[in-house]
């Protein structure tokens, strides 16, 4: 499997949806060697060994890949480093990607899979490489395309690439029906190719941090995401200047950092927002969590969320939310509010009636957690076992 | 077969259409806008029922009991859709009562809201059944004779309350729970018992009719057979897909009994099963089918005359009612949000009567419509089923999102009614 390692900081989900899937692999008896970029790695392709789950065998690839990256920030993250670092591990993106797959089919070559499973378009040509050479099916998992990134104005080149996966792909498992959807519609996809397992969730795992002595007063209305475009950051402020105007006590928080912060804390303060929303920055799980537990409302502004699991996240810590239809959340929470994110005056209007009505908050609270309760990584890991089983099962009748 | 006399069969229409509310939000609380519904699409749902159902299913019904001497109908008209009537489509409200004059359509009694009030006040309850039965005796020159609650919600007591407010009859579901074994197919006594005082001298002072009735019958719907019309009818992937008024026919002559209730929407015709799944075919065939057969159509009416002595007794202590595989209350009062909105609204009927103000008792009273309630159920989420179908809002959450708001602005409306020094609690 090439995925991702889960990071030390909120830096977004798809770590958080690999690290779950693996687990809940492996508790369905599957055995999986996993190859990981890592910019922390101290030597290349080396096995890390860790001995508490034997059916996982870890190898790092020395990479500058971040999950979210594009051209601009990795170019930027690129010249920041020593010189040598970027010669040897990719001066831009696209030989980062060649090097990482390079590595990978090297390693690949020695673990002889059944399956080769990779996560989202940095990690496909190394699926593909893979996958031609040890003849064996390609599953390309989909957590977010370049269409939900960039609001439908995509790169090009990292365009072509996850098309390229798609269509080397022996089956590709999508997070969403909406996602699916995006497949089908902007790359052409047969829709029958595509199998949609929703992430999961492994409920609540941290210590909670004693909420301080100071009660609070003000209602608490909670944002957390990537601050880029995306997860409609924007259009969260738009709806916090419209609660303000009519209840001033009610707090936002913004939570995650991104190419738009500057931009939304200036936007803030021409909203006269400045005394109403606070900017938390990148927060670790921790903190997410302190946050959850103070929060009176979620809400998700995504403009195109495939899956969105800072939703799932907040309605396991008791949070009534409110999603945007643009989401795969939205398939699997029933008990919300879902909104389009260009409403931003009813997404106000929601927020207000859930503060004011604690009936409504109380019912919300306990339906939505009922709703994901079989999400599970394990429920969801075995629907990918039986499409692994599938396969493997339709290329030894094709021999 | 060899049953010497084949059952009559008892056609009940419910006919009702909502008013759906308009997208309130908090800011138009409080600001004095009288408007809590969404006059342009109740308007262009009735004027699209009106094509599809209303209009052609009552030139075919007046024709065919023009045509069959042993056909007759019944219908229960809200006192909701005869005022979208007058306002949107009085050709509606004409072909009924053409139907009225044929002398063979029966109008039942309900609650003039479509209301819950049953559940909630015997006094509301009361005035709401006598406004509709006066607004039926104005419009079809009949009072109504027997009672059909809203979804057909139904108990013991419900049906004692109706034999004290003067109804001869009363329909209800045919609950498995309460049949236990026995076929609906027969005119049901109920149980006697005696009726606290204080809820009888309510019902003596706002009855619609002169007097109370000597006793009631209950008619049950046989939902299997009704429900085979009403939902089954264009089910590909059912057994008796497609079905033809013979072998309707020949189901409603095996179940036996003495008479067949068939109630359900009047929007099954047109509305729930399209034109072209052949549905009005389905129904012009039928009375010739009976006919041929000995078989026919009566009136609640007719069905109680005929049948008074050798009744069964059904015994329903606990409230069933026609809604969802339940048949209980649960389409409307499920969860918190729901029980919580009716709560909150009853809770406002002194204090809005206390007023005398007319035009805001007509404000709370509109939002005691059923179906308001009905939308926000949330039983069957992932199943996107009937509830989904029929819910003109995106979620129950929004049906309540805009409810609530209707509330709160009418608490604020009742608040500017009353001197200062006598505000309460509210």
């Amino acid at each position: 499997m090439f995925g991702w390692e889960y990071p030390p900081m909120n830096l977004g989900g798809l770590g958080v949806a690999c690290r779950g899937i693996v687990r809940g692999l492996t508790g369905n008896g599957v055995k999986i060697t996993l190859v990981l970029p890592s910019s922390g790695a101290q030597e290349n392709g080396v096995e890390i060994i860790s001995t508490d789950n034997p059916l996982i065998k870890t190898f790092r690839v020395k990479s500058m890949m971040s999950p979210y990256d594009n051209m601009k920030d990795y170019a930027l993250r690129a010249t920041s480093n020593p010189r040598k670092f970027a010669q040897m591990y990719g001066s831009d993106l696209q030989d980062a990607v060649e090097w990482f797959s390079d590595s990978g089919l090297e390693l690949a070559k020695k673990a002889d899979p059944d399956v080769i499973h990779c996560h989202d378009w940095m990690t496909y040509p190394a699926g593909m490489l893979a996958s031609k050479y040890c003849k064996k099916p390609l599953v390309a998992h989909i957590h977010a395309t370049e269409m939900d990134r960039t609001n439908f104005q995509p790169d090009q080149w990292i365009y072509d690439t996850e098309l390229g996966g798609f269509r080397s792909a022996d089956s590709i498992i999508a997070v969403s029906n909406y996602t699916k959807d995006i497949l089908v519609s902007h790359y052409g996809i047969p829709s029958d190719k595509i199998k949609v397992v929703h992430n999961g969730s492994d409920g609540i795992k941290h210590n909670p941090i004693k909420a301080g002595p100071i009660e609070r007063k003000n209602p608490l209305v909670l944002f957390l995401g990537r601050l880029t475009i995306q997860k409609g950051p924007a259009q969260f402020l738009e709806m916090a200047a419209k609660v303000n105007e009519i209840d001033p006590k009610v707090m936002f928080i913004i939570a995650g950092d991104g190419n738009m912060t500057g931009e939304l804390m200036t936007k803030a303060c021409e909203l006269g927002l400045s005394r109403n929303v606070i900017f938390a920055g990148r927060v670790s799980s921790s903190e997410a969590h302190h946050l959850y537990s103070h929060a009176d409302c979620f809400v998700m502004s995504s403009l195109s969320e495939p899956f969105g699991l800072v939703a799932l996240e907040a309605v396991e810590h008791g949070v009534p939310v409110i999603l945007t239809k643009q989401s795969g959340a939205s398939e699997v929470v029933n008990h919300a509010f879902k909104i389009d994110y260009w409403d931003t005056e009813k997404m106000a209007d929601c927020v207000l009636t859930i503060l004011k009505d604690k009936r409504l908050s109380k019912q919300l609270k306990s339906r939505a957690f009922k709703d994901i309760r079989h999400l599970t990584w394990e429920n969801q890991a075995a629907k990918i076992k039986s499409i692994y089983e599938n396969l493997i099962y339709s290329m030894k009748s094709s021999d | 077969m060899n049953n010497p006399s084949p059952p009559s069969v008892c056609f009940y229409f419910q006919v009702h259409q909502p008013y759906r509310l308009r997208d309130m939000r908090i800011t138009d609380i409080g600001r004095g806008k009288p408007n809590y519904f969404d006059c342009e699409k109740n308007e262009e749902i009735f004027r699209k029922v009106a094509r599809k159902c209303y209009l052609p299913a009552n030139k075919l019904m007046k024709e065919l009991l023009m045509s069959y001497p042993d056909f007759s109908v019944s219908y229960s008209l809200s006192g909701i859709f005869i005022e979208q009537c007058k306002k949107y489509g009085t050709d509606v409200l004409e072909s009924f009562v053409e139907l009225a004059k044929t002398g063979k359509a029966e109008f039942l009694a309900e609650t003039y809201y479509h209301s819950l009030s049953s559940l909630k006040s015997i006094e509301e309850f009361c005035e709401q059944v006598s406004l509709h039965a006066e607004e039926i005796n104005n419009i079809f020159g009949q009072t109504p004779k027997v009672f059909r609650n809203t979804e057909l919600i139904y108990s013991n007591e419900l049906a004692q309350i109706a034999r004290l407010m003067g109804f001869k009859g009363i329909l209800a579901e045919g609950a498995d729970s309460i049949l236990k074994g026995r076929s609906p197919n027969n005119p049901f006594a109920v149980p006697e018992f005696t009726m606290p005082k204080q809820i009888t001298r309510i019902i003596e002072t706002k009855r619609p009719l002169s007097k109370e009735a000597d006793d009631i019958t209950v008619l049950l719907k046989n939902y299997k057979l009704s429900d085979d019309v009403a939902f089954r009818f264009s089910d590909k992937s059912w057994i008796g897909f497609p079905l033809t008024a013979e072998t309707f026919t020949d189901w409603l002559m095996e179940g036996g009994g003495r008479n067949v209730n068939l109630f359900m929407d009047y929007e099954t015709f047109g509305e729930h099963q399209w034109e072209d799944t052949g549905i009005f075919e389905f129904l012009r065939s039928l009375p010739a089918v009976w006919k041929s057969l000995g078989i026919s159509a009566l009136t609640p009416s007719e069905v109680i005359e005929k049948w008074k002595e050798e009744r069964d007794v059904f015994d329903s202590h606990s409230v069933i009612s026609w809604a969802d595989t339940e048949r209980d209350l649960s389409a409307w009062q499920e969860n918190l949000i729901q029980r919580s909105s009716l709560d909150d609204l009853y809770s406002l009927e002194s204090a809005i009567k206390e007023t005398g103000n007319g035009e805001l008792i007509e404000l709370w009273r509109l939002l005691q419509i059923s179906d308001h309630f009905y939308y926000m159920c949330t039983k069957y989420f992932s199943d996107g089923d009937v509830h989904k179908y029929f819910n003109p809002y995106e979620s129950p959450y929004e049906a309540y999102r805009r409810y609530s708001h209707a509330l709160h602005d009418i608490k604020e409306r009742l608040n500017s009614f009353r001197p200062s020094q006598c505000q309460d609690n509210l």
